[in-house]
């Protein structure tokens, strides 16, 4: 170990200093290299399709100097299974079963944003029981959620030798139990269908709020756990603190939403800012950090997962009684139609803020939509790739790749 | 003359040198069997994890449902292993990577499709840049049903495809199967279930996207000529 104070040592280069410009006074990233910078004698690498580590079937292409990422181009659209043109064909009761397949994480919060929207077109006044499962199988399923990223993060950052595997041990085996709780629900351990348009298909079976209360108080013990393999972890420490910092600034200007917003250290969540369900009961305490790194969207998620037990222990006492569904048993799922014009509705899943544009008056007089845009958080959050990746080591692309939490069924529809 | 379990002879000529000792025939009759009871009990798999099925195929590989315990070792890589898994909807863009992938997995192998996507594809075989199930590109050995498939179904499907190990290499399965094969896709093995609103062109649209693509693959690199490299995508796709 030479000292820095030896005779003809050259001094240490420069700390690479951030660019702190808004976006589009910047160099398009996006840009191929040849456009790019033409003198660059840089070395190409294609990380996937088909890599363990990008969450999914999604190519990055990395210019790299040495182990040094100078320029980084996303390739999306493995995935593309043309889903808002499949919508426009099927009627609106048809529709909760497809997009449960676009975040097939959080199955259960596509299936609000969908029903969300219709009941905003017509007006449907959901029952207060419908709202309030609504709100926890919500929050359940964003314990879920967040359980699989840790569990996969820690894998892309420790390795399966490296201890990340024992991590995700144990978010799986809690994971479960709350996969039984949705399988006693509904019937189903994945996609759902669950909910349709003015209220919820299977109400509660006798039993589940005691079992979903003792699922509470076993992820409630059990979180600590986590906090000594990761949090008390140096190895995770080190490789997450000071890791793919997005400003608040860019976060705003990229479209960022949900952990990754918040880790930036923007106060924004929908369930206060423009509560649905019964959010405006319970409130929100909204977690956030500052750092803007890999290690404070961790922190982030843990805390929202305190926050989502809270909610959870708060409603699952007194779930009101009534009517689960508005509407009357509908014989013909074409009896429910939206009149033409504009109508938006969006929620705030685990990854962030999903929105939903339709364009009622579709075939058959409204009876399915003309257009359905999704507006998807993953999407967002990996177009903010090609500005944090610069100047990353290559092994530091799978951590900030996956702190970011992207689903690529999202991602490409 | 050795000969295996099924009475074929072995033609490896090292069996024929030992054919000279005596005694040693009995023993490469067990040592067939040692080697089909390996072959069936240390598969190795290749997951080819691209949708929803991934998430409940990693579930099997967890705890609660073990996949280590029928001797199944998940590899990322297609050069150590025996078995592709085809988890999800498989995309025209996505169905060329897979046939590569495929044909760098060393011989002998065998894939699973897993889902309704893998299988035919389920809600989206009518859309445009979906393929109507993974067995248009690869031959398929086991399917496994449900949308997606329990953690424990995998388990299940996977002891059907020792089975089917076990038996072929008794000779008891008839070869490999001989469906004509096109630059990227082969005929289904399985007939489709039509519905009346589909147009009967949608499967030769489909077929053709994916062919015409030219993306990767040998077949496409034997026919290049320098005058097609310069051109980009979109024009070596016509």
């Amino acid at each position: 170990m030479g000292s820095s104070t030896s005779h003809g040592a050259a001094p240490p280069p420069p700390a690479p200093t951030r660019d702190v410009r808004p976006l589009r006074m910047r160099v398009n990233p996006f840009l191929d290299i040849d456009q790019y910078d033409p003198e660059a004698d840089l070395m190409a690498l294609n990380m996937g399709p088909q890599h363990p580590s990008t969450h999914g079937v999604f190519r990055i292409k990395l210019f790299i100097d040495g182990e040094v990422v100078v320029k980084a181009v996303p390739y999306p659209g493995y995935l593309h299974r043309g889903v808002e043109k499949l919508c426009e064909k099927l009627t609106f009761a048809q529709l909760v079963p497809i997009v449960d397949k676009h975040d097939y994480v959080a199955p259960m919060t596509n299936e609000q944003a969908i029903v969300r929207v219709v009941e905003e077109a017509l007006k449907i006044e959901v029952p207060r029981r419908a709202r309030v499962l609504r709100t926890i199988l919500a929050e359940l399923q964003r314990i879920a959620s967040h359980l699989l990223w840790l569990g996969t993060f820690t894998l892309d950052i420790g390795g399966t030798i490296g201890g990340g595997a024992s991590v995700m041990m144990y978010t799986f085996r809690e994971r479960e139990l709350i996969l039984d709780l949705f399988e006693m629900l509904t019937g189903a351990r994945f996609h759902y269908n669950t909910h349709t348009p003015g209220g919820n298909r299977h109400d509660v079976p006798v039993g589940w709020p005691e079992r979903v209360k003792k699922v509470c108080d076993v992820i409630a013990a059990r979180l600590p756990e986590y906090t000594a393999a990761c949090t008390d972890n140096d190895v995770f420490d080190l490789r997450s603190r000071g890791v793919g910092v997005i400003d608040a600034a860019t976060a705003l200007e990229l479209g960022l939403s949900g952990p990754n917003l918040r880790a930036s250290g923007v106060d924004h969540d929908l369930r206060r800012d423009a509560p649905y369900h019964a959010y405006d009961e319970v409130g929100v305490n909204v977690a956030v950090a500052t750092d803007g790194d890999c290690w404070a969207r961790y922190i982030v998620r843990m805390a929202e997962m305190e926050e989502s037990l809270r909610i959870v222990r708060l409603l699952i006492d007194d779930i009101p009684q009534g009517p689960i569904t508005a509407l009357k048993p509908v014989k013909l799922h074409t009896q429910i139609k939206v009149p033409a014009g504009q109508h938006y509705a969006a929620i705030d899943t685990p990854r962030g803020e999903l929105g939903t544009y339709l364009i009622g008056g579709g075939a058959e007089k409204g009876a399915a939509a003309f257009r359905l845009k999704i507006r998807p958080p993953s999407l967002h959050a990996m177009a903010a790739l090609p500005w944090i990746l610069p100047g990353n080591t290559v092994s530091d692309v799978v951590a900030i790749l996956g702190s970011l939490d992207p689903i690529m069924g999202e991602v490409d529809r | 003359m050795a000969v295996d379990e099924s009475g074929r002879p072995y033609a490896h000529p090292l069996y024929d040198t030992l054919d000279h000792f005596p005694g040693l025939s009995l023993a490469t009759t067990s040592l067939d069997r040692l080697l089909s009871w390996s072959a069936t009990n240390s598969l190795w798999i290749f997951p080819m994890a691209t949708s929803c099925c991934a998430i409940e195929f990693m579930t099997s590989a967890a705890n609660r449902v073990d996949i280590d315990q029928m001797g199944a070792v998940i590899r990322p890589t297609p050069r150590h292993c025996d078995v592709m898994v085809v988890a999800g909807t498989i995309t025209v863009k996505m169905a060329p990577r897979v046939k590569k992938l495929w044909e760098q997995m060393p011989e002998p192998k065998w894939c699973i499709a897993m889902g309704s996507c893998a299988i035919s594809g389920d809600f989206y075989r009518d859309i445009y840049s979906v393929i109507p199930g993974i067995d248009t590109v690869v031959p398929v050995d086991v399917y496994i049903p449900g949308c997606p498939p329990n953690a424990d179904q995998v388990l299940v499907g996977l002891k059907r495809l020792q089975e089917k190990v076990e038996l072929h290499r008794r000779g008891l399965v008839p070869a490999r199967d001989g469906r004509p094969e096109h630059d990227k896709m082969i005929d289904p093995a399985i007939g489709r279930v039509t519905d009346a609103d589909r147009d009967a062109s949608t499967t030769e649209q489909q077929l053709a996207a994916s062919r015409d693509l030219g993306l990767g693959g040998n077949s496409r690199r034997a026919s290049d000529t320098p005058s097609s490299r310069q051109g980009g995508v979109d024009e070596e796709a016509t």
